[in-house]
């Protein structure tokens, strides 16, 4: 564990030394645990156009949005042949279908016809996709199964009588697409993470929470709410007892990047308490310990648990045998970029995926998935019905809806003449990484000219 | 008012932070020699450290109260070291919760056995010299209920009904005791600015039951402990004395 800015000098009432598991104590082929060198991004404002300029969307469209890999689903959503997804991004949307022999497929969810979409945003199963309008039918592969009279298209029927197949793979319990049919393979996109993610096991996992919020901000301000611990002491006052936001390890890779936040630890932001906070006693109880039998101080229960959950977990049907010690307590937060968040832990993921809108840069769709780990044994819950409603309407939770509060004034703010760009500070490098990323895709890798966006 | 403090020999378990450490700086502030213990050995080297100012004979090493024998040391320890005692503040807390069965065994531990253990450490040497007063410390939430039945309410009130015995059983020997029922008392590192922290609504609530709007202060309640400790309140035995701003709504007939 490294951090990179002076703790003492931050505006904290202690300073604190996490213990932190060694790289050598970690499980082999485990989750790499090294601090990946800091990147040199520059101290530059980050233009606040590039969160409202309608041409900077349109960039981001035609050179990112349309060339990269993108999160579909959770693979276990479509087990059986037949079963499909159909999820939109951006204009676009997108069939993920699952074939007779178990492999997924992926084609634009659209008649070749006329252009109507075949099926609507969601989940389903079919033995073929039948345009609603003039009844034009396609098999689980793509294929034209049947276009009535079809002698009466003296030009025959289109290219391949098949919709254009897209890129698709399933990796690590989600499906994946992209809209380029030359993208990169995706092993070759994904990585470094196979090593990052692959441990966590996620396929164990159940979803048991499915939502999707509109958002009035562009999809890039969401991204950055949570690229960063900065705004804990801001915004999530009370998180300060359930996590260190000081001592994060902050680390960027090619395209991805993440940061760990010892949890069940207390932010060296506040004074250490000696009742074991309400958020931290939830975690013990949820490890099968009795906070009351709990003897030591409050700042050596982050190691408790872990020792606990080490000790039980097995007998609770919960292998953790993949994770290292901090895994067992800790945040680990990734970017898949560009627009994956995710926080995974031993017993599950907190996974937000954040799509633009379709037309309008100053909105965007925010997706929460939640996935828990199922003890071995257990029944494998019900899938939660997916609930959509605008930001406001309902709450997702205490911690999101702090997170969702500024995002329209931010977004407002952001349109100002009077606000020229992003003052970003060293705790949100993960930022800045995002945006260099970014560039790369829209300019070309180091590409990007003084007066760009 | 002078409060015959100065030179007095006080023990006060509990005595690194919030209330406990306020009324150890009163009793040095005032001249007298204080012995300090609490669980934690840095808060309680850091307290000792910080009390020294004042000049008195200021002693201090960490105690777990639920170990009655270490405990029991401790009291031989701190007697010795203060060469007798007057005043005894026992206030070490297990604190709130409730669930685990674990959590009265808790209370029990700390919030009874904690006081009694002490009593019973200092009463022959007060017996012996004819003088000494004991302040226990109970809660708000013995007077009227709040925040669920947990065993720490329960467990604090069994504290009130036992000093009135203690009083009367031992004001022969001169020794008074006397017990306080602190509000909720807000201070850094304290139980009640997590909750301000954590709990906002809930603390907003509080504030609003308050007369005064606020939470009280430690040295607030500190005051309290320490007039009922010195020899000004030498005509106070047997009482309870609720220091809460106004908190509770109960009438004291």
């Amino acid at each position: 564990m490294t951090v990179t800015w002076d703790t003492a000098r931050m505006d904290v009432r202690r300073v604190v030394e996490v213990p932190h598991v060694a790289p050598e104590d970690c499980p082999p082929g485990g989750t790499p645990v090294e601090k990946a060198p800091d990147p040199d991004l520059g101290t530059a404002l980050i233009p606040a156009a590039r969160y409202h300029a309608p041409e900077f969307a349109a960039l981001e469209w035609q050179r990112m949005w349309t060339k990269v890999w993108l999160l579909g689903g959770p693979a276990a959503d479509i087990p059986a042949p037949g079963d499909y997804i159909c999820t939109d991004i951006g204009k676009e949307s997108v069939l993920i279908v699952r074939q007779a022999d178990g492999s997924v497929r992926a084609f634009p969810n659209l008649c070749l016809h006329r252009g109507n979409r075949l099926r609507p945003e969601g989940l389903g199963n079919a033995a073929e996709f039948r345009c609603m309008y003039h009844h034009w039918t396609y098999g689980l592969d793509g294929a034209i199964t049947r276009l009535p009279d079809l002698c009466t298209f003296t030009q025959g029927g289109p290219d391949g009588m098949a919709l254009p197949s897209l890129p698709c793979a399933e990796w690590n319990g989600f499906l994946w697409f992209s809209l380029d049919p030359q993208v990169e393979p995706f092993a070759d996109y994904i990585a470094p993470l196979q090593q990052h993610l692959e441990p966590y096991q996620p396929q164990r996992m159940a979803m048991v929470r499915d939502v999707t919020v509109e958002w009035d901000c562009n999809w890039k301000a969401s991204v950055d709410a949570f690229n960063e611990t900065y705004h804990v002491q801001g915004i999530h006052p009370q998180l300060q007892w359930y996590l260190d936001d000081v001592n994060v390890q902050i680390d960027c890779y090619e395209r991805h990047n993440r940061y760990l936040i010892p949890f069940a630890a207390i932010s060296p932001r506040v004074a250490m308490p000696t009742q074991i906070p309400p958020a931290i006693h939830e975690i013990m109880v949820k490890a099968g310990m009795d906070p009351a039998a709990y003897e030591g101080s409050v700042g050596d229960i982050r190691l408790a648990v872990q020792r606990f959950k080490r000790a039980h977990g097995a007998a609770q049907g919960k292998d953790y045998s993949r994770l290292n010690d901090d895994q067992l307590t800790d945040d680990y937060h990734y970017l898949i970029f560009p627009n994956v968040a995710l926080n995974v832990h031993a017993d599950d993921i907190l996974m937000f995926r954040q799509r633009p809108h379709a037309s309008d840069p100053n909105r965007m769709l925010y997706d929460i998935w939640v996935f828990e780990l199922v003890p071995d044994g257990a029944q494998w819950p019900a899938r939660p019905k997916h609930r959509h409603f605008r930001h406001g309407d309902r709450s997702i939770g205490q911690v999101l809806d702090q997170d969702a509060f500024n995002l329209p004034t931010v977004q407002k703010g952001l349109q100002s003449d009077f606000f020229p760009g992003l003052w970003i500070g060293e705790q949100e490098l993960r930022i800045r990484h995002f945006h260099k990323v970014l560039d790369d895709y829209l300019y070309g890798p180091g590409g990007k000219r003084p007066g760009d966006l | 008012m002078d409060l015959g403090l100065q030179g007095k020999r006080a023990i006060i378990v509990g005595g690194a932070r919030g209330i406990g450490y306020c009324v150890a700086e009163i009793l040095a502030r005032e001249g007298a020699d204080v012995a300090i213990g609490a669980r934690g050995e840095d808060s309680v080297k850091d307290a000792v450290a910080s009390l020294a100012r004042y000049g008195t004979k200021i002693v201090g090493k960490p105690v777990n109260v639920k170990r009655a024998e270490d405990y029991k040391a401790w009291f031989a320890w701190a007697i010795e070291a203060l060469g007798g005692v007057d005043i005894l503040v026992p206030l070490a807390s297990a604190g709130g919760g409730m669930g685990s069965e674990q959590y009265w065994q808790n209370a029990f531990d700390t919030d009874v056995m904690g006081p009694v253990r002490a009593v019973e450490a200092v009463l022959p040497a007060m017996s012996a010299q004819g003088k000494g007063s004991i302040v226990l410390i109970a809660t708000t939430s013995v007077l009227e209920a709040m925040g669920g039945p947990q065993p720490y309410n329960a467990m604090k009130a069994s504290l009130v009904t036992w000093g009135k015995q203690l009083a009367l059983h031992h004001g022969r020997e001169g020794i008074r005791v006397n017990v306080v029922s602190p509000g909720p008392i807000e201070f850094e590192g304290g139980n009640w600015e997590m909750i301000k922290g954590t709990m906002e609504k809930f603390y907003q609530a509080q504030l609003r039951q308050q007369p005064q709007g606020r939470l009280g202060r430690p040295e607030e309640v500190a005051r309290a402990i320490v007039f009922l400790a010195s020899e000004a309140a030498s005509w106070c035995n047997g009482s309870h004395l609720v220091v809460d701003g106004g908190f509770t709504n109960r009438t004291h007939f």
